[in-house]
């Protein structure tokens, strides 16, 4: 091959362009298919996002080892978002406007709101993939989630507490965000329509750590159980002042809760603690086994918030999918045409969580395994469908 | 190249921002550091009256900075009373209880924040056309002010700033000046927010906390504010200064504090080194009586 | 709602809870009425007394008294520091208020930002188990937590009370309060009053931070919102006393927790905001125009 001026100018202004850039995983490519993926590597929930993007990156790295799609490789393009809305709306316009990407995935509920106009403005595809507040499924055309919204598992937990506990009245308590408001509705609604009665229904400052107030009301009410709608942050500190204050009712929560860290934090005050989760488990699916497996064997212990790394993880597949079914089409890569896509596909049987049907209700439904800690493990306690 | 529109607006905005703050705390001698709040109240009166009732942006904003005046009697009034530290405690009270209210009603969309807020202009023009409407703003609201202070209600201003007692046994009225700056330097802000919301589509109550005062009072004391260039100039830096600082390329997870740490230190330094301002003060205005001697 | 055990468990793990705020505004309002500074630094102060102290038991594994000890030493070390080279060169210069609280905000800032550098903002207790045990008595939840708080905050309260009437160096203080050049002329350091006064409150900074951060989880920005309430707190109770601010500290807490009983808990910081208004409306105590002026330099700009 001639080695011309033309060749070295072109690989320095490539290698000048790439050293200031994003996190990029393979060289700057013409027919690399990009998507972007904006979660939060640093900030107080970067402990989850990190863990995300790990698990997506194998997905990622396991279909281009395969071949890619159709020769062409699978390029992800990873940026911060702090689980802010602020940084993740700049975040987004990065990847939209510098970065050309026609579909990007997201999380945490604050953000995916935030972002929402962008990606109807632009016509690029968002995927939030674990966020789970209702509102999500009517923020436009172009926001789908690939994860059951809140009116799925925290609708079960809720029924579940009446039905099978037996429990007449409960408290809700919840983050005043995104995360929370919603989902604290789901709840009392759910559990009024079955016969039950809420007794207390607190919000709290997402940034408050004393919980004395709200919690001196649920002493007040007396109720039988407690469902806490929060973040994995303030979660154990919840859980921790309620037992304090002599408050030993039952606590359940959503899929935040399952974590091991949080046993760990709290020790035996955590046991009985419902938690959800909408992935399927080690026991019930062969490739989640092999995936925890590789999580010990890499990384030596269990990803934070398992579930959600499993839909992560399946993220990439979807997109690769996507992908796979524009270039069959014979259609220009543009976000219209990876939301046909979505449609057109329609139905993806994925790795770690199983058959996923995606349609115009922007909504997911999964069946729940509702999982409880009995001597400081979690162990599943029933499945809702 | 939408990344530089976004800068262009952000300055022309913190421009409007830095410019009236400083018409109430330098000119006025005012010590309310309560501005973010009215810069939320214009925003979300904006945002809220294009969402929920379809009006048009421009009269939107205008409503916003209408509300955000009305809004300043809540200081201004009190202020007549107490004044100094006081006025300036009161004041992040003010601040800081109304953005309680604003983060705990659903109407505001609480936390989390008033998205999709209705955009009038769609497509690539976007960026530039609004870049011109809050460059024109910040033009705007720079040269009203220096006709206020240059015209003969300047002289009453300073005159009220430098010595009030006298001021008001001369048998001028401190209070109606007093409430018509405060009103005037609020309802830009409120200007300012609407034009915010309108181009962001997203508004969130985190930005108006007690580090945004500090952020204003650094505008307008680091520019300098004994001059109508001082808080354009402490605006641009205030919006240049950190971009500067995202072209050092660090690492993502060290990249925001250290940002925030070069900022800061950068800030105590010009306290010490130039504690008047960058720039520096205008003399006054010439008065006959001036020449005889110390006032 | 309103039964006896439940208003006895707001009264008593109100007062419980109250005890770092406590300490935090006894703090401020110490160096308010010596140094006649509103130190907004103080929140820089208290975020490096937590995270030294937390660095000293889950970093260097050191038990826990010679972590406090660190903790102590570190916020000493930054305060005296930020007092000799920070405030007395402003005072020299005869600055403004507005000056004074631009500085020792962005000083907060910074002490926020380095901690986030260093620490991440992961919230983090002092210790991993935030749980201590808990009796029953008379129908109330007693924790350990709850009577170490009180005791502590009772305990430095009435040892500052003491140091400021008895001691001679107590008394100095109290001098260079009422009227800084007089007390020079009586041969009374107003400068070493000052580094005194920083230093007790650096020591009650580091009490009300321990409390604090043995019950919940603490992140960088947390102090500045804490000290919003010592501020209030300071100015309700009066600004030259360092009881009264004690005492509407204590106050407002209760308030705040009682409040409870009649609004949703996401409305308890209201409380706060509409006291401090209603109060400067109908009694703008001691808020005379002419002395707050000259003294705090607001007129030079």
């Amino acid at each position: 091959m001639k080695v011309n001026r033309r060749v070295v100018l072109k690989a320095a202004v490539a290698g000048a362009l790439s050293a200031g850039l994003p996190l990029r995983l393979w060289a700057q490519n013409r027919s690399n298919l990009k998507f972007g993926l904006a979660m939060p590597l640093t900030g107080s929930q970067s402990a989850y996002g990190k863990d995300q993007v790990t698990a997506a990156q194998w997905a990622v790295d396991e279909i281009n080892a395969k071949g890619g799609v159709q020769g062409h490789k699978l390029e992800m393009i990873v940026l911060d978002t702090q689980a802010d809305a602020q940084v993740g709306i700049s975040t987004v316009n990065r990847l939209i406007s510098v970065e050309k990407v026609p579909v990007f995935i997201t999380a945490w509920s604050a953000v995916v709101k935030a972002v929402a106009p962008i990606a109807n403005r632009e016509k690029v595809l968002e995927l939030s993939v674990g966020a789970n507040s209702p509102e999500i499924a009517s923020l436009g055309d172009y926001v789908f989630t690939t994860f059951p919204l809140a009116d799925v598992d925290v609708n079960a937990v809720a029924r579940y507490a009446h039905q099978s506990l037996g429990k007449k009245t409960a408290a809700v308590l919840y983050i005043n965000n995104d995360t929370g408001v919603e989902a604290a509705k789901v709840y009392r609604d759910a559990f009024e329509s079955v016969g039950g009665k809420v007794v207390a229904y607190e919000a709290y400052d997402p940034k408050a750590t004393d919980y004395s107030g709200m919690l001196l009301k649920v002493r007040a009410a007396n109720p039988e159980m407690v469902h806490i709608h929060g973040l994995i942050t303030d979660l154990p500190q919840v859980i921790a002042q309620m037992r304090q204050l002599g408050l030993q009712q039952r606590v359940s929560t959503y899929s935040a809760g399952y974590n091991p860290n949080i046993i760990k934090q709290l020790g035996p005050a955590a046991e009985g603690l419902i938690v959800t989760s909408l992935a399927p488990g080690v026991g019930e699916r062969p490739q989640v086994k092999e995936y925890v497996e590789r999580w010990q064997k890499q990384e030596n212990r269990v990803p934070n918030g398992l579930p959600y790394t499993q839909y992560l993880h399946d993220a990439p597949v979807m997109v690769a999918r996507m992908y796979e079914w524009v270039l069959k089409n014979k259609l220009p890569i543009t976000g219209e045409n990876m939301r046909k896509a979505l449609l057109g596909v329609r139905r993806f049987d994925l790795p770690l969580t199983g058959v996923v049907e995606v349609d115009a209700t922007h909504r997911v439904k999964k069946p729940v395994n509702l999982m409880t800690v009995e001597k400081g493990k979690f162990v599943l306690l029933a499945t809702v469908n | 190249m939408d990344y530089v529109f976004s800068i262009l607006i952000l300055v022309g905005i913190y421009i409007v921002l830095a410019a009236s703050f400083n018409l109430i705390i330098g000119r006025a001698g005012l010590a309310s550091i309560a501005h973010p709040i009215f810069f939320a109240l214009g925003a979300y009166t904006a945002a809220l009256l294009a969402i929920h009732f379809g009006l048009n942006p421009v009269l939107a904003t205008l409503a916003g900075a209408v509300v955000a005046a009305v809004f300043s009697l809540m200081i201004s009034l009190p202020s007549l009373r107490i004044s100094g530290d006081y006025l300036m405690i009161t004041s992040i009270g003010f601040q800081l209880g109304l953005l309680q209210v604003i983060k705990n009603i659903e109407i505001t969309g609480s936390q989390g924040g008033l998205s999709n807020i209705p955009t009038p202009i769609a497509g690539p023009e976007r960026g530039a056309v609004f870049s011109i409407i809050a460059l024109a703003a910040a033009a705007g609201t720079v040269l009203l002010i220096r006709w206020i202070v240059r015209g003969p209600y300047g002289r009453a201003i300073n005159a009220m700033r430098d010595d009030e007692l006298a001021f008001i046994a001369l048998g001028r009225d401190a209070t109606r000046i007093k409430i018509a700056i405060f009103a005037v330097g609020c309802g830009l802000a409120g200007v300012a927010g609407g034009i915010y919301a309108f181009y962001f589509q997203y508004l969130t109550p985190e930005q108006y906390e007690i580090l945004a005062s500090g952020t204003m009072l650094t505008m307008v004391v680091v520019g300098g504010m004994g001059s109508t260039w001082g808080p354009v100039v402490g605006a641009l830096m205030l919006v240049a200064l950190p971009q500067a600082i995202t072209f050092l390329q660090l690492p993502p997870s060290y990249m925001a504090p250290v940002q925030g740490m070069i900022f800061t230190l950068l800030v105590i330094l010009f306290l010490f080194l130039k504690p008047q301002g960058l720039v520096s003060p205008e003399p006054p205005a010439p008065l006959a009586h001036r020449r005889a001697g110390r006032v | 709602m309103f039964e006896p055990a439940v208003l006895a468990q707001i009264l008593w793990t109100g007062l419980a809870t109250s005890s770092h705020m406590v300490l935090f505004t006894i703090a401020f309002a110490l160096v308010l009425k010596v140094v006649k500074l509103w130190n907004f630094a103080q929140a820089g102060m208290m975020a490096i007394a937590f995270y030294a102290m937390y660095a000293g038991v889950n970093q260097f594994g050191w038990p826990t008294l010679p972590s406090v000890g660190f903790g102590l030493a570190l916020t000493l070390a930054a305060t005296l520091a930020l007092e000799r080279f920070g405030f007395r060169v402003l005072r020299a210069r005869r600055s403004s208020s507005l000056l004074f609280f631009i500085f020792t905000l962005v000083c907060s800032e910074f002490a926020a930002y380095a901690l986030t550098l260093i620490f991440g903002t992961e919230p983090a207790p002092l210790f991993e188990r935030i749980l201590s045990p808990v009796r029953i008595v008379a129908g109330i939840a007693v924790s350990d937590w709850d009577l170490l708080a009180l005791g502590v905050t009772i305990g430095l309260a009435t040892a500052l009370a003491l140091y400021l009437r008895f001691s001679s160096d107590g008394r100095c203080l109290v001098a260079v309060s009422d009227n800084a050049e007089l007390a020079e002329l009586y041969g009374i350091s107003a400068k070493r009053a000052y580094l005194i006064a920083f230093a007790l409150a650096s020591v009650l900074v580091c009490a009300g931070m321990y409390l604090y951060g043995t019950r919940t989880a603490v992140i960088p920005t947390a102090p500045l919102q804490l000290m919003i309430f010592a501020v209030i707190a300071t100015l309700l109770g009066g600004m030259g006393s360092v009881l009264g601010a004690a005492i509407a500290a204590v106050t407002l807490s209760l308030l705040q927790s009682y409040s409870i009983l009649i609004v949703p808990s996401k409305w308890q910081g209201m409380i706060l905001y509409v006291f401090l208004f209603v109060t400067i409306l109908f009694f703008p105590s001691g808020a005379h125009p002419m002395r707050l002026l000259r003294r705090f330099g607001l007129r030079r700009g």
